[in-house]
């Protein structure tokens, strides 16, 4: 019988694909024979926005680039900015930042948690994932004012010291989620029909993941031991003791039991942290704010109006929750960058996805792209 | 010695100069050897391609690529030096495949155009766009609009008047 | 015969509290009820025209999912268990546009996508509101200078109401879908079709 390939398009609206991402798939009946990705409907220019702002100006549009977690976005642009113009940091400021950072690691791994099994038909994952990320979320709010989009990392340390009271709620938070992700583990991991849509699908081998430039969480589940928090490490992670968590088979079964252990790890991490959280200044003095005591004329800014760094260039890169995170900042002496370019993990991943899911069913390709978690701010900045 | 200088020795003619790039060893590279030099560097065992940039200086145009290697745990980074009227190079997608969208997304902010690239369009752009956004000659005075055509793809023009209400 | 004098300030009027379903739809202002005779089933219910469709059209609107940027994560939390959007009867959110009569314009909109959303808002159907949902819908928000974004989603399609913010907390999103239930509940039909005349 005479049968011929069509073209489907899952487009840009579409409840499944996390944003505005738009697949053409060539299709052969139910099996798919070719995908291409089209992506830039959330292009909005933020590189070009980097040139004409100065350099504080710019870490409110870092929050907006991986919206989920924003506190690496902020981290990795400031820590680029630091080494170009070499100011030193606190300790406190540090343990603080590391703090903030885990915090949103978790939460960032529960969204894609609570997303994947909304993909795949279950919506319990997602109403508790959600149920727990509201009590991080108001722990933020303490802290900084606001619930997703933060500007609280500075040069220089921080923008606010820890209000009191809120080292007793983050232990009830880590006391809470050790309990959470007991149910968790219980619901998701022995369910058959979650098992069958995703063990053995979308397997991907160890050098094919660092060609196509895979990097994080879905990369360690193809067997590659590799965390930039161990082998290249910055901030405080020298003395922290935590392992990277890796599994060796591949699928999407992989990818998402690394998620659920990083979540383990990170709780060990902030047990650390708050044990031997040292006292301080949060701040480097010479470039700090003023803590605002509430009349209308007393706060005060050493941020210096005019921030030059020297001319040079950088590029950092740290450990995101959905993988390697990288700012290039060049300067020309000048108040404003001269270009500023960002490595993000999401566009990088999606490079493997056509490899991965030739040859399947239209289903499992929603499988799949699930456990590659990206986040359309960071693939079209 | 540091990746950059055992790069210099090893390939002597194609390096112009080494330095640094505030903690990480660079080496300044001929254009035309980019695929020599690329094959050593992946000999070297440099196995992970991290970004791709582009630069747009008054005079010149700099790409500058980004290795790093997890069995050896060094950095390594290269740049070459295009000049501004038509910049071209040769592409690195025959071996590193991630190469394949940092360089499209290259081509399509800062103008820089890669032979043998297999699929050498705008990605974030529409297909229609008009100048290249990252350099410091673009127009930003002149807005664009984008329409739908009758095969869903995207069309691009000045002239927004059957997309926006009048008032 | 003494005058008899009513001390009026012990006396009070007792409001029942509404008990069942029918009192409860009395109480809210909109529907007067007369209960029919003892002999005959069923009641007539007294109200305006503009009072019941308007009341029908405001209890139950469903979105379509149209989350473009980081409001959709507040979209989403929104519709979760702790601000809870079921209670205004929105909690189904319609993937095709056909069934859908209200949309949340959340994120930024860019020139690559506005075509698209002016195509969506074109697909729904009658009676259908828009609220636009943080800065960059309202106005084109921290990007407002950038070369590819829209200065704000009202210079395609008619807004109703548009909550700021970047993004908007959920206590301001639920404030700004009771803003368009009033909106709603203003809307004057009989006008429209002439019925004053």
């Amino acid at each position: 019988m005479e049968t011929e390939t069509f073209l489907l398009n899952v487009g840009p609206v579409h409840p499944a694909t996390h944003g505005v991402l738009r697949f053409k798939l060539r299709m052969d009946g139910e099996t798919i024979r070719d995908c291409q990705i089209v992506v830039g409907y959330l292009h909005r220019g933020t590189e070009k926005l980097g040139e004409m702002k100065t350099y504080l100006q710019f870490i409110p549009y870092t929050d907006r680039l991986d919206y989920i977690a924003a506190m690496p976005n902020n981290y990795a642009y400031v820590r680029a900015v630091e080494e170009l113009a070499g100011i030193e940091v606190p300790q406190r400021a540090e343990y603080i930042r590391v703090l903030v950072m885990e915090l949103n690691r978790i939460i960032n791994h529960l969204v894609m948690m609570g997303s994947l099994l909304l993909d795949l038909g279950g919506s319990t994952m997602i109403m508790y994932g959600f149920r727990e990320r509201e009590n991080a979320l108001q722990l933020y709010e303490s802290l900084c004012g606001a619930r997703m989009t933060f500007n609280y990392i500075r040069p220089g340390g921080v923008r606010e010291d820890l209000p009191d009271g809120f080292i007793p709620k983050l232990n009830e938070f880590i006391k809470d989620m050790e309990k959470r992700i007991v149910d968790y583990e219980e619901l998701v991991n022995g369910n058959e029909i979650f098992l069958m849509r995703v063990k053995n699908i979308g397997v991907i081998s160890a050098e094919e993941a660092i060609n196509c430039g895979m990097t994080g969480p879905s990369m360690r589940g193809s067997g590659v031991d590799y965390d930039i928090r161990k082998e290249e490490p910055y901030s405080i992670y020298p003395d922290l003791d935590f392992k990277a968590c890796m599994r060796r088979e591949g699928d999407s079964l992989a990818r998402y039991l690394v998620r659920l252990d990083e979540i383990r790890e990170s709780m060990h991490i902030l047990k650390q942290i708050v044990d031997a959280m040292p006292a301080g200044k949060n701040v480097n003095q010479k470039y700090g704010m003023a803590p605002n005591t509430g009349a209308p004329t007393a706060v005060t800014s050493y941020f210096p109006r005019i921030f030059t760094p020297p001319a040079g260039e950088v590029y950092c890169r740290i450990e995101a929750p959905k993988g390697e995170l990288g700012f290039y900042v060049a300067s020309d002496g000048t108040t404003k960058p001269y270009r500023v370019k960002i490595r993000s993990p999401s566009f990088c991943n999606l490079v493997a996805l056509p490899k991965m899911v030739e040859g399947l069913k239209i289903a499992d390709l929603i499988a799949v792209f699930g456990t590659i978690d990206i986040v359309l701010g960071d693939v079209d900045r | 010695m540091n990746s950059a200088e055992e790069l210099k020795y090893l390939l002597p003619a194609s390096v112009i100069s080494v330095g640094v790039q505030t903690n990480k060893p660079l080496a300044v590279i001929k254009k035309e050897d980019i695929l020599q030099v690329a094959e050593k560097v992946k000999e070297m065992g440099f196995d992970n391609l991290s970004v791709i940039t582009g630069v747009d200086r008054e005079d010149r145009i700099e790409v500058i690529y980004n290795f790093f290697s997890y069995k050896k745990k060094q950095n390594l980074v290269l740049k070459a030096i295009l000049d501004r009227t038509s910049p071209s190079i040769d592409s690195v997608v025959s071996f590193w495949k991630v190469a394949d969208w940092l360089e499209r997304e290259t081509y399509d902010l800062v103008g820089i155009k890669f032979n043998g690239h297999p699929n050498l369009k705008r990605i974030l752009l529409p297909e229609g766009w008009m100048g290249h956004p990252l350099r410091k000659d673009y127009d930003m005075s002149i807005e664009q609009f984008v329409t739908v055509g009758e095969d869903g793809e995207d069309i691009v023009s000045t002239d927004g008047s059957n997309l926006l209400r009048g008032e | 015969m003494d005058p008899v004098t009513i001390d009026t300030t012990k006396i009070r009027t007792t409001k029942r509290k509404p008990e069942t379903a029918l009192e409860k739809l009395e109480d809210t202002g909109m529907i007067n009820t007369i209960l029919a005779a003892k002999d005959r089933e069923g009641f007539i219910l007294l109200t305006t025209i503009d009072q019941f469709i308007n009341w029908g059209r405001l209890s139950s609107l469903w979105p379509v999912t149209s989350g473009l940027a980081c409001c959709a994560i507040e979209m989403m939390a929104v519709s979760m268990a702790h601000h809870d959007i079921a209670r205004f009867g929105m909690e189904v959110f319609r993937a095709s546009p056909r069934q859908a009569d209200l949309m949340f314009v959340a994120g930024t909109v860019t020139k690559r996508m506005a075509p698209r959303v002016k195509q969506l808002y074109e697909m729904m159907a009658e009676p259908k509101w828009v609220i636009s949902v943080g800065s960059c819908a309202n106005t084109g928000g921290p990007y407002h200078e950038s070369y590819c974004v829209l200065k704000g989603v009202d210079n395609i399609i008619p807004v109703d109401v548009y909550i700021p913010g970047c993004p908007p907390r959920p206590e301001a999103w639920l404030y700004g879908i009771i803003q368009l239930r009033q909106k709603i509940k203003n809307e004057g039909y009989g006008v429209k079709w002439g019925l004053n005349k």
